[in-house]
């Protein structure tokens, strides 16, 4: 169910409509079967357009980062990667810290994901 | 549109359709509207079903690395997956703490039983992570198998009340199960959880006082111990489970032993713990109040309540605020930046609320999964 599909669906439902205000205004004593047809047309042409979604493909889970900082209270080093198994909060890094040589641990291990818009009242 | 035009050879069938239609709806309304909420519950019952089966298999491929084959693991898994407890009566309420509690305690042995004998080469903080991942799947298989049940009986029996519930209820159910499902990810590789904040506080709140790793001691209580440190001239005995491993203890009892091994000498008991957020509250606002904030079936609760009533301590509570989502699942960057206002807050109500010389217990209540010593 391609952009065809869609194109036909288009067509049929604006056919329908067409039927539908043909139906109001024409004879009367035909007017009510040819608005219930122009309906029929319309929701098929509806359900061609509608119909055919691509089924949802789960997203893939938000990355995790892992920050690391340098133990030295007068360095400002500061690094986030992302998370590797073993990772855990206040592990000590084996490696040193590139600014000022000194002991680096893990501070925290979070998930990034995108701000839900949250109901403000 | 003529309807209401002069009367026409066709407008018998007008009427006939008019009729036929408020007929139709009067007579089978009903039938229609039960039909729809059964194929919703039905969609939800698949999406249900397919979170427990992926679930299933993340657990497959987590323990399938420790020492037994795939369809081994697979067997002794759906054997286990519906492995209950019986609560203890309650008629007689008198001693229903002290049954409970034993029951857990066995409960746990279990499980920690059957982890051993699926992860042989498992070492204990793996255990302890594959531990909280087999229950996380336990959680999917009954909320899809308990879904599955009302749907099942409601269709049979056409009871529409039974059916009106559980569609209801549906999008509650399904929240909770995509919040546990989420969270399979963090329990099989050990990332931190949102409900692991207490213990983490307690952990840089010590640190803060120069504790290490190596100055916890671990002999408190099941998996529960504690950091010694002065703070502006008090004894501060910082109270957490063990990590990484993800394991919440048995705080309740640790705090008994720890007042009963001070001679009941302690001044102030701090529980911090991550409490139920209401929706539209800030996610990672820290409060205060009063009484044990721990949120276990009751035991642990009771023990802290009850050695507190005893010796006349004062019980305060700090909590940072979180929804469920965020308890189960990673942690998240709001609840780190929440730690040092509740660490200011620790501060204040020891320096303001004992005196120099007291004894303070602060205790960190959470899993402690991703969250070293």
């Amino acid at each position: 169910m391609g952009m065809i599909s869609k194109i036909i669906g288009l067509i049929i439902t604006g056919a329908g409509a067409v039927l539908l205000f043909w139906g109001m205004n024409s004879d009367p004593t035909y007017s009510f079967i040819w608005f219930l047809i122009g309906m029929i047309v319309m929701s098929i042409g509806f359900g061609l357009i509608s119909g055919g979604k691509q089924p949802e493909t789960p997203e893939p889970p938000p990355p995790t980062v892992t920050e690391i900082i340098c133990d030295n209270l007068d360095c400002d080093f500061k690094e986030l990667r992302d998370f590797e198994k073993g990772d855990y909060i206040l592990k000590p890094i084996d490696a040193t810290c590139p600014k000022c040589d000194g002991s680096m641990t893990i501070h925290g291990i979070y998930i990034i994901r995108e701000k839900e818009e949250e109901i403000q009242i | 549109m003529q309807f209401g035009g002069e009367s026409s050879e066709f407008s018998w069938i007008i009427n006939l359709a008019f009729f036929a239609f408020i007929m139709l709806f009067s007579l089978y309304g009903q039938k229609i509207q039960m039909w729809q909420w059964l194929k919703q519950i039905e969609s939800g019952l698949l999406e249900l079903k397919r979170m427990f089966l992926e679930s299933r298999q993340t657990a497959i491929d987590a323990f399938k690395n420790f020492g037994r084959p795939e369809d081994e693991v697979a067997g002794d898994l759906d054997r286990w997956l519906d492995y209950f407890t019986i609560m203890p009566v309650d008629l007689d309420p008198a001693g229903v703490i002290q049954r409970l509690d034993h029951l857990l305690d066995e409960r746990r042995d279990r499980f920690e039983e059957f982890v051993g004998d699926l992860a042989p080469e498992a070492d204990g903080k793996m255990r302890q992570n594959l531990e909280n991942t087999l229950e996380v799947t336990q959680v999917m298989n009954l909320i899809f198998r308990v879904v599955r049940h009302y749907y099942i009986l409601g269709k049979k029996y056409g009871s529409q009340i039974m059916i009106m519930q559980i569609q209801m209820q549906l999008p509650e159910l399904l929240r909770i199960a995509k919040a546990y499902f989420q969270a399979m990810g963090a329990f099989s590789v050990g990332k931190p959880i949102g409900d692991g904040i207490g213990p983490l506080i307690v952990s840089k709140f010590a640190r803060q006082y120069g504790a290490t790793k190596e100055d916890y001691i671990d002999d408190l209580a099941r998996e529960v111990g504690y950091y010694r440190v002065e703070v502006e001239g008090r004894t501060l005995f910082a109270v957490r489970a063990t990590g990484p491993g993800g394991t919440v203890g048995k705080p309740g009892l640790a705090i008994e032993n720890l007042v009963k091994q001070n001679s009941g000498d302690i001044s102030r008991i701090i529980t911090i713990d991550a409490a139920l957020k209401l929706e539209g509250e800030e996610l990672g606002r820290v409060s205060e109040g009063t009484g044990a904030a721990i949120g276990d079936p009751g035991p642990e609760k009771y023990a802290i309540e009850e050695v507190a009533r005893k010796n006349g301590i004062p019980l305060e509570a700090i909590v940072v605020k979180e929804d469920e989502e965020a308890a189960v699942g990673i942690m998240q960057k709001e609840l780190l930046n929440a730690i040092p206002e509740a660490i200011e807050r620790i501060k204040a109500s020891i320096v303001k609320r004992t005196e120099t010389g007291n004894r303070v217990i602060l205790a960190g209540i959470g899993n402690t999964i991703g969250i070293g010593l």
